[in-house]
């Protein structure tokens, strides 16, 4: 009978994927952010924003609307491109953005469900495989403007992943380890949120978060005016869809993680409840909460910034950012021997 | 030195600066845009918009033909009838002894018109009719070349039960609607 515990396990482990906080509140989250981000750009530029198809409730359906349409859009396939990679790079870029999820705990719970030490290198590393795919992408669609896109995507990938890697082990250095759990613990213990004990590798995750997951400023890979829709040129359909969610589940895992290792992680609730809902959900809606107030900013700078150019992007990625990330790391350190 | 520490600080402004400006905006929305179809903004009756012309006023003298840009305008053969509107030419009702009087009138194509109105300026007798009918489309192909007798019927208003508005210059706002008098 040590099945049954066995079984229980693996149900925990994918509604943890699927339910909570997996698949189906990033739809939710991903659904609603769309049309929050449309509606603060329309508010500062003076626009209207989504309003028609549901008008008594501002608009809000727009984003069903838009997924409907996806949905039973027809799909045309190149004739010029890798048809395999063409299929497969949405689907696999989607999963492998979708996956940090796994190494990423939204409470004490966590625990039971997935027992290892190691989830901030994990998910980090896992962040950085994303890219890759978006590169397939922009190769095999045999398309200049998706080809273009994805150089740009290389190049900006360069600069910026050990800017974004420096600024975690900056927190690891303070923290003294590679889990968020004990991350949060440190925090709760000390009542000192990251991005007090370190404002510099905060303010580095921040604009590596932004560019990482092609937000303005740096929406360099799919600039509309210049390269119709980037890396998602030729595509339509389930798939097009696919690659418009990718880059707001990314914006969705980066800001889980800020939230952990910057913000507390779930502050308000203690580290020492246990059980399903105290232990997951609870601690769960807290650390999704700030996730969701970090994501509402990040895409209020949508409507403040114009594009940044390729080479300044990769120019201040090497120029200033890189060189932030090492003072913060420098900062850690002297906090760490201080302390 | 000093000059690399004070552009640094200007970036710093500027960004808060454009954020704080952005974060103004949100709090307090300053929309300038118009509701459209439920809103619509009052036109003066000369306004650019579908034109048809005065049967009877028109004299036939192709100088719109002539002088249409896109060549949009073309004329038509028609009778002149006894009651001085014109019929269709193939249906000659010539009244009594005197032959029917040949006419010319002018018909539009709406795919190619771009509503420059040089028609109007260029027309000896004024005998076309404007109206501020102007947001139309058309669902069927066939509907943007209209016989002569569906021209002269000027095309009906859509959003007839829109509320009026006029546009004003506003110094805090930019454009204010106000509902038309």
């Amino acid at each position: 009978m040590a099945l049954l515990p066995l079984i229980i396990w693996l149900i925990e482990d994918l509604l943890y994927v699927i339910v909570f906080p997996g698949l189906v509140v990033i739809m939710i989250i991903v659904i609603f952010l769309i049309y929050l981000e449309r509606k603060i750009a329309a508010k500062v530029q003076m626009r209207f924003g989504p309003l028609w198809v549901s008008k008594k409730i501002g608009g809000a359906l727009q984003s069903i609307a838009d997924l409907m349409r996806f949905s039973f859009q027809e799909f045309i396939l190149p004739n010029g491109s890798d048809s395999l990679a063409f299929l497969m790079a949405p689907g696999l870029m989607f999963s492998f953005a979708l996956l940090p999820l796994i190494f990423i705990p939204v409470g004490p719970y966590y625990t039971s469900l997935f027992p290892s030490g190691l989830t901030i290198l994990f998910s980090i590393a896992l962040i950085t495989i994303t890219p890759i795919y978006a590169i397939i992408v922009g190769w095999s669609s045999d398309n200049k403007f998706s080809f273009i896109g994805s150089l740009r995507e290389a190049f900006l990938l360069i600069s910026y992943e050990i800017p974004l890697l420096l600024s975690v082990v900056a927190m690891i250095i303070i923290y003294k380890t590679l889990d968020y759990l004990p991350a949060v613990a440190f925090q709760e213990v000390h009542s000192l949120p990251g991005i007090i004990i370190n404002p510099i590798a905060a303010l580095v995750f921040i604009i590596v978060a932004i560019r990482s997951t092609g937000r303005f400023p740096f929406d360099i890979t799919e600039a509309d005016s210049e390269l119709v829709m980037g890396l998602f040129t030729e595509y339509s359909a389930l798939f097009f869809g696919i690659g418009m969610a990718t880059p707001y589940i990314e914006l969705y895992i980066m800001s889980l993680i800020f939230s952990l290792l910057f913000l507390g992680g779930w502050w308000p609730i203690s580290s020492h409840s246990a059980g399903l809902i105290g232990g997951l959900f609870l601690p769960g809606v807290a650390v999704i909460m700030k996730a969701f107030i970090v994501m509402a900013i990040l895409v209020f700078l949508r409507s403040v910034y114009p594009r940044y150019r390729l080479d300044q992007a990769v120019r201040s990625g090497w120029d200033k950012i890189i060189y932030l990330s090492i003072i913060a790391v420098l900062v850690s350190i002297v906090e760490a021997i201080v302390i | 030195m000093s000059n690399k520490k004070r552009k640094t600080r200007g970036v710093i402004e500027g960004h808060t600066k454009a954020l704080a400006t952005g974060f103004r905006y949100l709090v307090e929305p300053n929309r300038m845009t118009l509701d459209y179809p439920a809103e619509t903004i009052k036109l003066p009756s000369n306004y650019r918009g579908f034109f048809t012309v005065d049967d009877k006023k028109c004299i036939g003298c192709s100088m719109c033909e002539m002088v249409c840009p896109p060549e949009a305008i073309t004329m038509v053969p028609r009778v002149v009838s006894s009651g001085g509107n014109t019929v269709p030419a193939d249906q000659e009702t010539s009244t009594g002894a005197k032959p029917a009087k040949k006419t010319k009138r002018p018909v539009v194509n709406w795919g190619r018109c771009i509503f420059c109105y040089f028609c109007f300026d260029i027309c000896p007798v004024d005998a076309f009719i404007s109206s501020p009918v102007h947001d139309l489309s058309f669902y069927d192909d066939a509907d943007y070349r209209p016989t002569y007798e569906k021209y002269l019927k000027l095309p009906e208003e859509p959003y007839k039960d829109s509320k009026k508005v006029t546009s004003k210059p506003d110094l805090k706002r930019g454009i204010k609607y106000e509902p038309a008098p």
